[in-house]
């Protein structure tokens, strides 16, 4: 795997790059910078000549932003009553023991 | 446990109404303030921890020792990044110890948790005709998720979906950098060739059947 800091900066020419290559690259392109890789003028001739690395590239896209829309929770996704009923029940037996006069120290 | 300021999860955790005065009232040990703290974030830490364990009934167990751990660790919360992020890496880490536990190793991702060759995605990125249609819902995409291998789901959930950086995640699963950006391009492939043929994803989640 290529370094992504010097993928990064470089001005290396991606026009004649092969579809294997590309694949390759691709674990790294994703993990660089902060625009898309379907954006980067860098990359712009290369995907317009080749339409299957193209479609490849916009679907990771695609999942990868749909993925962040999923750190929000659905509203139906919760945990179930008793769960909080046993935290409190712990908690209140933690504090009762730390309260008892010889609870800490013997 | 250590934590420094990391501006893009603020950006993506942003402060919640009444969040930081219930921090501050539940360290002094109000127990209202820590319900409340319960109350806002119990949806987030049961997904995550739903997401990486696949189980309701685990991920309801690990809600609720991540919430006890909370209770313990809490004072030393500095504010030094979003209390979400604190708590979800808190929450991750007590995940994966109790994976170890279970026996699943992720000290190599390569060898203890990569999927068999059936699992893996196939090398087929060509194919426009199957492209995906230029967009992906979410319930389609959880159901995907939900099918992939532990080693991709995990990698992919800390990723793309909690905004852990890969030498983040390096750190929690003791693999290198490389090993996690390796391992989420998979999983991205493996999601791509699911979604792309969608009678082998899992059935949908319902209630509480499982994930």
């Amino acid at each position: 795997m290529s370094d992504p800091a010097a993928l990064n900066e470089s001005t290396e020419n991606f026009d004649n790059m092969t579809a294997a290559e590309f694949e390759e690259r691709l674990p790294d392109l994703f993990g660089i910078g902060h625009g898309k890789v379907s954006e980067d003028p860098r990359f712009a001739n290369f995907l317009k000549s080749n339409p299957d690395c193209a479609a490849l590239v916009r679907d990771l896209e695609t999942i990868a932003e749909t993925a962040a829309k999923l750190f929000e929770p659905a509203e139906d996704q919760e945990p179930a009553d008793s769960v909080w009923n046993n935290i409190a029940s712990k908690l209140k037996d933690e504090s009762a023991s730390l309260d008892e006069p010889n609870g800490l120290i013997e | 446990m250590q934590t420094k300021p990391n501006p893009g999860l603020f950006k993506r955790n942003p402060p919640i109404a009444g969040e930081a005065e219930a921090i501050e009232r539940a360290k002094e040990g109000d127990p209202d303030a820590f319900s409340k703290l319960y109350a806002l974030h119990k949806r987030r830490v049961y997904t995550l921890c739903l997401r990486m364990l696949g189980n309701v009934s685990e991920a309801e167990d690990m809600t609720q020792e991540a919430f006890l751990h909370l209770f313990r660790k809490l004072g030393s919360f500095r504010g030094e990044s979003a209390f979400s992020t604190w708590l979800h890496r808190l929450t991750v880490n007590l995940v994966l110890m109790h994976l170890r536990k279970k026996g699943l190793n992720l000290v190599s991702l390569e060898e203890t948790i990569n999927p068999s060759e059936d699992d893996a995605p196939k090398r087929d990125f060509g194919s426009r005709d199957q492209q995906l249609a230029g967009s992906v819902d979410r319930v389609t995409l959880e159901r995907a998720v939900s099918s992939l291998p532990p080693g991709y789901r995990m990698v992919f959930v800390l990723h793309d979906v909690e905004g852990f950086e890969h030498n983040e995640i390096a750190s929690m699963l003791e693999c290198s950098t490389g090993n996690s950006k390796s391992q989420l391009h998979k999983a991205r492939l493996k999601l791509r060739e699911l979604l792309r043929n969608p009678e082998q994803l899992a059935v949908p989640a319902s209630g509480k059947e499982g994930v």
